[in-house]
């Protein structure tokens, strides 16, 4: 096989992990928007456990269909991050940064997984399990999702971080990527406030907590997929 | 030479074409920031209409003098950094140096300021959970502080760069760097208006 060819492997590679993580937006939308009812969130850090369970109990079935696909969907972060992980380390002599990125993809994308684990679990037998270890699994979903801040702004940093210290023409991604990634770390962080509060912007159903590092995540993730598919249109694919 | 003047500046100074300060990701970033912080203020806002007396009351219990005292720090400091990039361009790094210096002082200053405001607060019984004035004080004034540390963490890699002969990529990161603090100020500025003045 020429060197050439090789090249192109690595483009269809590229492309396949920036459509992954496309699909993953996708399946969470059906899965975490539409159908799971995590966000806009059905449920509240302040509802009484016997109202969780009322909530959950009359939409079982869209829940637990939603959690089938959150599942799908939270897996392919581990492709997606594969690839940006991969994209970076063509910038090393020797792989650094992109093997502490796989670290992360990995971490991120087990907290993620288990996320989906405790939404199928809360809609399995709501009305059979005490009301209170179906707020657990409410309250641990959530955490899960928003006060994992250390482990997806870790990665974004770690992104970020060989962008802007290589030279400019052997940047794995545009140098503006990088600085998108630092605020993208910076926009996860409000997450960890869920711990303080159980009402307000600061819960686990408010603005500032968990729209605001959903949105970005989510966002981030369509942006990093968008410029793999420029980087993988370089590797003559 | 102490300091030479990197060559993409003399070319522009030769051409007299005005060039973006810093690199267009700072500028992604700043905005970006800016448009979340801009969510901030509304939250505050709606809960300043909403509570209206809470919040009257809670204003009246915060010490106007730490407020100003943390204005004018960040103020000057923004001014002597933005000296000091003015200095570096003209190629005097020692005096760009003394003058990072001075603003990270003022940047330190501000931290140690904050921190006994908050400690009074604290001492006094007032603590996030107080009330919805007091919850959004704390935290959005928290996260500020947080970018108030990382700006001062640019400035002393700023300062050490000064004292060496700097290249291209060292100014633009000077000129970021000098954006982003900057940015701690205006924000600073934004918050202190909507707590302690409204």
């Amino acid at each position: 096989m020429s060197g050439v060819d090789r090249d192109a492997l690595f483009g269809r590679t590229l492309r396949l992990c920036a459509w992954s993580g496309i699909a993953s937006i996708i399946f969470f939308v059906i899965g975490g928007v539409i159908l799971g009812r995590m966000i806009p969130p059905l449920l509240a850090p302040n509802d009484s456990a016997d109202i969780m369970v009322q909530k959950i109990s009359e939409n079982v079935m869209s829940m637990r269909v939603g959690s089938v696909f959150q599942m799908i969907s939270f897996a392919l972060f581990a492709v997606y991050g594969a690839g940006i992980a991969a994209q970076t380390r063509r910038c090393e002599r020797s792989p650094g940064f992109s093997y502490i990125q796989l670290m992360f993809t990995a971490c991120g994308t087990l907290v993620a997984l288990l996320v989906a684990f405790s939404w199928a679990l809360m809609s399995f037998r709501p009305g059979e399990y005490e009301p209170t270890v179906i707020q657990y699994l409410a309250d641990y979903a959530y955490f899960l999702a928003v006060y994992s801040v250390p482990v997806f702004g870790g990665w974004c940093l770690m992104i970020a971080l060989p962008i802007l210290m290589v030279p400019e023409a052997e940047a794995p991604f545009p140098r503006w990527v990088g600085y998108l990634n630092v605020w993208a770390a910076v926009l996860f962080a409000p997450g960890q406030m869920v711990l303080f509060f159980k009402s307000g912007p600061f819960s686990w159903n408010g603005i500032v907590a968990l729209w605001l590092p959903f949105v970005a995540f989510f966002l981030w993730i369509l942006v990093m997929c968008i410029m793999m598919l420029e980087a993988a249109k370089r590797h003559g694919n | 030479m102490a300091t030479d003047v990197p060559s993409a500046l003399a070319v522009e100074q030769v051409h007299g074409q005005r060039r973006l300060p810093g690199e267009m990701g700072i500028w992604i970033f700043v905005f970006g920031d800016l448009a979340v912080f801009t969510l901030f203020f509304v939250l505050v806002a709606q809960a300043n209409v909403q509570q209206n007396e809470v919040f009257q009351q809670s204003r009246r219990m915060l010490d106007f003098g730490h407020g100003l005292s943390n204005t004018l720090l960040l103020l000057t400091g923004s001014w002597l950094v933005a000296l000091s990039v003015e200095k570096l361009r003209h190629g005097r790094g020692k005096q760009a140096a003394r003058g990072l210096l001075l603003a990270i002082l003022c940047g330190a200053g501000f931290v140690i300021n904050k921190m006994v405001e908050w400690s009074d607060k604290i001492g006094a019984g007032i603590t996030p959970a107080t009330n919805d004035f007091f919850m959004l004080f704390f935290v959005f004034c928290a996260i500020h502080l947080f970018h108030v540390v990382i700006g001062l963490a640019c400035l002393l890699i700023m300062r050490a760069k000064c004292t060496r002969p700097i290249g291209v990529a060292d100014l633009r990161f000077i000129e970021s760097g000098a954006i982003f603090w900057h940015l701690v100020d205006l924000l600073w500025i934004l918050l202190f208006c909507l707590f302690y003045l409204i």
